[in-house]
Formats: C-alpha cells, structure tokens, sequence
C-alpha cells in the first residue's frame, strides 16, 4: 500500500512497510543472484508447495508474484504484447503472458528474469499453470515436476488424498534427484514449523480486521502477502509477520483502524486489479467504505493442516486451498467471511485471466446475498492486463454500489 | 440393395440425425435405455452404456446466447456457454443426468455452475488427473473409474462383467470401422464429401450404438474402393477441438483440399481410445488414457503434443495444419505457437481458426481457407 492521503479520509501508514521493502529486496537480489549465494533456483506456481525446496536449500521464484509486481508497476501491457507478438493469444491468463513475454525481451521490473534450474508446478490454483509450466520447461530446457492436487467439487475422498500424498513423496525423490544430495527429514521439520508459525501469524493478522475499525485493509494485505507466498517456510518471514503482527495490534489497542473514516466494511473477492489498487482504494475510502477481508491473501492461511505429519499434512492444506473448492465451498467461505468481519457488502473482481475464480461468480453473488442479506458488485478487469479495464464504468458501478449498501446499512 | 442405394439410406439416416436439436433428438431416442450427457471423451462411454444408459455427447450447437450470461462470463468458450444454454432453456430436460469429467478451467467452473441449477437428476465428476506422466496417477483414475461404476450402477442398473466387456467390445468395433472410413475416405469422395463425413462423426455421439454400428457397416460395404476421387485435392490435416460441424469440412473441401486426417477431440483423436479387451475392463478403460498423448489439458511430457501431432501429420502426408481452436480455449491456445513453429521449421505451414458459434463470419472463414489451400497448392 502506497502512502496516498484522501483529503477527508487519510489512510494511516503501516510503519513495518519498509521492513517489508527490505525483506522483499533482500528475497529477490538473492533470487537474481543465485550463484553468489551457491544456491539453485526453482521456479514454483503461487499454491506450490515450497516448504521442500527451502528444506533442500533451493531459492523459489515466483512468475505469478512477478506478473504481480509487472502489473502493479504498470509494465505488464508491453510485456503481454511481446508474448502476443510470438503467438500468444490475448485471451490467455495475463500473468503467463507476462511471464513469458519477459522471458523473450529480458524486461521488466528485475530486468532479465533468474534461469530456472528446474521448475515446480502445482495445479491447485488453476489450469492455466499446466500450460504455462510446460512452455517454459521447453523454453529453458528444464526439467518441471507436477503435483496434480485434484479439485474438490464437493468433498475430498480418501483416494485424491492418498494420491496427492504418493506425490509429495515423488517430489522428494525429484528434489534429490536435481540437488543430488538426500532430503533431511530434520531439516524439513524445521522448515515446516516456521512455515505453520508464518501461517498463524498471516491468519491472526488478518483476523484482526474483524475488529472495528479494520486495522489492517485487504488492500494492505495484498501487498504485505508478498512473505507469507514467496518466504513461507523461512525464518523471514516468521520476523517480519511477528513485526507486522505487533504492529497492527497496537493499532487495534488504540482503536486506529487503517484509514481514519470507517463506514462501511465490505469484502473482496478474487486476485487484485494490480494496476489500479491505489486508485481503488482512494475510491472506495472516499465513500468512508474499507475493504476488511478477502478471499484471495486469506488463501495462504491454509484451512487444513495437521501438523502432527509433516509430509501428508502438507499434501492434504495443498490440496484443499481455496481456489481448489468448489461452488459451494465458495459461498459459504464468503458468507463467513461477510459475518465474521461484520461486513456490509462485498465486491467481486471477475477477472478474464482467472477462470477458476471467476466461473461461478455470477452464481455465488446471488447466493451470498441470499443467505446475508447483503449486495454484492462484480466488476470487470483483469489482474495484470489494463487493456481490459474501463475504470471510468468501474467508477460510476462502485458510486451506485455505495448508495445501495447505505441505504442497506 | 445396391450400393448406392444403401448408401442414400445411411446418408438420410445420418443426416437426419446430425440436424436435429436436443428436444426434437429427444423423441428419436431408444426407449430401453436412459440418456446421459457429457462432454469429453475422458467419459468412458462404456460404462454408461453397460449400466443402461445412452451416452450423449454435448457438442454445442449454433445458438443465441442470453440466459446463459446471467451465469458465465463472456471469456468461455463456445462450448461451455451454448450448453448452458440449451440447459437453461428446457433443450435438455430429457436427460437424466450429465457426467463431466476434469479437464479445463472452463469446464470444471461449468460443471458447479450447472450442479447449482438442479435441473437434472444425476450429476457427477470424474476426476481424470492432469498429469498422466506419473506413476500414482493410474491407480488413482482406477480410484475414479470404480467410483463413477459405483455412481452409474446406484443410479441406472447393475454393471456385470460381461454388459461391461460386451459395451467396450462394442464401441472398440465402432472405432475400427471409423478408422477403416478415415482410412477410404479418399476413395469415395463422391459418396462420402466432407459435411457428411462430419455429420456422420457427430452423429455417432447422438444415436443408439449399436445402430450406428450398423450404419458404419453398410456404409463401408458402399464404399467403392480403389480409385482416389481426391488426388486433386490438397491434403490438410486439421487439428482442434470437437469441431465436426459440416460447415468447416464442406468449406474446405470446396476450397480444393481434403482433409487427410484430423487430431479432432470428437474426430480420429478417439480412435486411439481403443480398450484392449483381453484385462480386466475397469483396468483396460483406465489403461487406454496412459498410452499415447490425447488431449492438451493434460500433461504427458511436455513435449508430448507436439512429438505426437509432427508425427501424426507426417504421415497423413498433409501439406498443411489447419487449427481449429475454440476461442477462449487456453490449453491450446498455450500449446499453439510451439506447435506453429515445430511444423514450420518441417515446412508444414499452419492457419490458425477461431470457432466461436460456427455460423458467425463465414465468409471471412471461406476466405482464409482458400488463401491457405492456394498457398499449400503446388505451382
């Protein structure tokens, strides 16, 4: 979150956002520069389990938060067309287009992208990664490991489980196979407990926006998630979210939310319109209205973990991850949401790169506010791809959509 | 009955079939046997058929889409959104279930969206895994097979042994006398031009087995053989989604070309669905997904779909790809430029298809495809 000031509803700066930037600058020069610090590098999907990699000392890369980071620095349209210009569609997910187009030019925000020694793919977020990961194995001449964590349209049956666990194990064997070194069962218990205390520590602090006033804005989340995906399993992480952590509950202590007028309390649904955060969140603070919690940061607070065995427990919270859950498992995480965080209404991003968030949306609007009570807006974007954005119609949509949820409240 | 008299007979039959829409097919079906929709050829047709029902696939039809847009974005292919639509509009109330098997985004999205309407009384995932290059994935589709035996025999009838082995027989003998047709095709263009050669691969999905089995037969008893009617015509191969509408393949037979094979989802792509009929049937259903790259949702190496379409190209002696792609389709939208620049660098060019609701742009698309056989046409 940037430190924009609305004249009548001022957004309160998170002090620990430098130690973020640091955190983050750190993370990828060492990235960017994996030989100096004679470590390999694994390019790994966002739901991708990562705890196995730090356990064998291999730096994770994350296309999907780079096509984040392209997006957000607004460099992502040039780097889409490059893609387009070898045969991409544009009607592909922005993120893998962005990706791809800044492996052919060597542009974007870091400048060239780190070579993959191998590649880590996890279809528990979509589809699309399928694909993407397969390119890019080509493209780098790479070998590319899969964990096919089946969708769970109503319940996980004891099969699917046992099948991702097999393949966690596969994975093992696939990591000791490119380090050429065994896998320490010590050290994955290590990395396993930081990663469980990094995901309490996401959890309690997006657990303290069910206070009035939110201490912590889901914009602020997308922004401050950047650890808890790319650092999980680190002692980083588990640092700076204890930081963060006390940070905001001084704040909830004080009863300083994250902007000074609070009035309405809604929820986001879906990855962020990278682009336009601030001008939303400028948007919406304007109408007194802050977005408290949302489906996609609270991804990374994995539901289910059992702790008690590493290895299985770790393939189970893989496979159960929100994107990875059907229609109704959809509604009914909103509708708590909505109530948990006492909620007034919520917003949902149908974003054309995402369709597994997005298919179903126009159904779960319904249903949720048939079982809140509460309004709901779709609006239409992209994550990365400003060219399928109409901000002005998204403007005019969130004013009417203010006057509805008033005169709701 | 002479041979061309029988052919007429089977070319009515066929057509007649291919043209209906969902209601007026309806009242065309057996009685004994009770329809079931899907979608993909990871359904395994066998079962359904050895449990009673009739498997029919959903193949998306030429229609206005307006209820349907209440549910589904506009970025869905053709397929998802016009099946929709034909459920909301009451078109497919005569089925007694739809089966989905795991594929794409757009699919999976679609088979909740559909549950939640509860228009139909049975509804199931089968969920084939993406990556079919692992060694847990075969137990655990015959995990899936045995839940989906389990799902069809508590909804529609016991599934023996044998119903099962006399079902996989049956659908084996369907693709060897496709595959004999494929392979004549060239020999009887007279008698079997590219829209009713398309009509009669759609058909197959919409009618009783046994009696398009017979129809394969005489129609291949009609066939003269010997003498190729198409040795003018350019050879293309056209590779895609299920895109056997009589439209792209008349279009393009009128252009000068013939298509010499196709890696078409409802087309010869499923002829490398053969069950082998000596194992265990639940073992030789799940065995068949593991034996050659099928489709681009899945991962089998990832170089697997272009190895198998250079080769299969090869040697249908094609000079040229048409892609036949339904817009929005992102598994081979991803794979298309690799797959463009694999052929070009073996001197095969490529024209790539949009297919939205086929009836849309067809000048523009009769246009495209003379261009491109022109340019395939030796000077």
């Amino acid at each position: 979150m940037t430190d924009h000031v609305t004249p009548d509803n001022p957004y309160r700066k998170i002090n620990s956002t430098s130690a973020y930037r640091r955190l983050m600058t750190a993370y990828y020069f060492m990235v960017k520069h994996p030989k100096w610090f004679g470590k390999k590098v694994a390019w790994i999907t966002s739901g991708g389990p990562v705890e196995p990699l730090y356990a064998m000392g291999v730096l994770p890369f994350y296309p999907e938060n780079y096509g984040a980071m392209c997006g957000a620095s607004r460099m992502s349209v040039s780097l889409c067309e490059a893609a387009e210009q070898k045969g991409y569609s544009r009607d592909l997910c922005s993120y893998a287009l962005t990706d791809i187009g800044s492996s052919f030019t060597g542009k974007g925000p870091l400048g060239p992208l780190p070579k993959p020694d191998f590649l880590v793919c996890g279809n528990n977020i979509c589809g699309t990664v399928i694909k993407w990961y397969e390119i890019q194995a080509r493209a780098f001449n790479v070998p590319v490991f899969f964990l096919d964590t089946p969708f769970i349209h109503d319940q996980i049956h004891e099969h699917t489980a046992h099948y991702v666990e097999k393949q966690m194990e596969s994975y093992i064997a696939f990591l000791e196979r490119q380090l050429h070194r065994p896998f320490s069962e010590n050290r994955f218990q290590r990395v396993w407990s930081r990663s469980l205390e990094a995901i309490a520590l996401w959890k309690e602090i997006l657990d303290l926006s069910r206070r009035h006033p939110a201490p912590f804005a889901a914009f602020d989340a997308f922004i401050h998630m950047a650890p808890i995906v790319t650092l999980r399993g680190t002692l980083w992480a588990v640092r700076y979210y204890r930081r963060l952590k006390k940070e905001l509950e001084e704040r909830v202590k004080k009863g300083v939310g994250a902007f000074a007028r609070e009035e309405i309390r809604l929820i986001w649904d879906n990855i962020p319109i990278w682009y336009d955060i601030r001008n939303l969140s400028k948007m919406l603070s304007s109408h007194g209205a802050v977005l408290v919690a949302d489906t996609y940061t609270s991804a990374w607070a994995l539901d289910e973990i059992d702790s008690t065995q590493p290895l299985n427990g770790l393939a189970r919270a893989y496979a159960t991850i929100h994107l990875n859950r059907g229609l109704e498992y959809k509604i009914q995480k909103i509708a708590n949401l909505i109530e948990n965080y006492g909620a007034h209404g919520f917003i949902m991003h149908s974003n054309r790169s995402c369709k597994p968030y997005s298919l179903g949306q126009y159904d779960l609007k319904r249903e949720v506010s048939k079982a809140t009570g509460k309004p709901g807006l779709i609006i239409e974007a992209d994550h990365t791809d400003s060219r399928s954005y109409a901000p002005a119609r998204v403007e005019k949509q969130i004013q009417i959509f203010m006057e509805i949820v008033k005169n709701k409240a | 009955m002479d041979r061309q008299t029988s052919l007429l007979r089977v070319r009515r039959e066929i057509e007649r079939i291919s043209s209906l829409g969902y209601k007026e097919l309806a009242s065309q079906l057996p009685k004994d046997r009770r329809p079931i929709g899907f979608f993909c050829p990871y359904v395994p047709e066998e079962l359904i058929h050895a449990a009673g029902g009739l498997p029919l696939r959903l193949m998306g039809i030429p229609t206005k889409i307006s209820r349907a847009t209440l549910h589904l974005p506009p970025y869905c292919c053709h397929l998802t959104k016009s099946s929709f639509e034909s459920l909301l509009q009451g078109e497919l109330d005569f089925l007694q279930g739809v089966i989905f098997s795991h594929t794409c985004d757009s699919m999976q999205g679609l088979s909740d969206i559909w549950a939640h309407q509860k228009r139909l009384p049975m509804h199931f995932n089968l969920m084939i895994p993406t990556n079919l290059d692992s060694e847990h994935s075969r137990p655990y589709l015959k995990a899936e097979m045995e839940r989906f035996k389990e799902f069809l025999e508590s909804h529609l009838g016991e599934i023996t042994p044998q119903k099962l082995k006399d079902s996989i027989h049956l659908f084996n003998r369907i693709r060897e006398r496709l595959g004999e047709i494929y392979t004549r095709r060239r020999g009887g263009l007279n008698e079997l031009p590219g829209g009713f050669f398309a009509q009669t691969i759609r058909a197959g999905y919409l009618m009783d087995r046994v009696r398009y089995l017979e129809l394969l037969e005489e129609m291949l008893n009609a066939l003269p053989d010997g003498t190729d009617d198409g040795e003018d015509l350019v050879p293309v191969y056209v590779s895609g989604n299920m895109a056997h509408f009589a439209l792209y393949f008349s279009i393009i037979e009128e252009a000068g070309a013939i298509v010499a094979r196709d890696d078409l989802c409802t087309g010869a792509r499923t002829l490398r669905l053969m069950v082998q009929e000596g194992l265990d049937p639940i073992e030789g259903l799940t065995q068949r997904y593991f034996t050659s790259f099928f489709c681009p949702t899945k991962h089998k190496g990832h170089r697997a779909h272009m190895e198998t379409l250079l080769e299969d190209v090869e040697k249908s002696g094609a000079r040229g790809v048409i892609f036949l792609l339904y817009k929005y389709c992102e598994a081979h939208y991803f794979d298309y430029p690799d797959l463009k620049a694999a052929l070009e660098s073996k001197g095969i060019p490529s024209l790539l298809l949009d297919v939205e609701d086929p009836s849309y742009s067809l000048e523009q698309l009769k246009l495209r495809i003379q261009a491109f056989v022109e340019m395939l046409r030796p000077i």
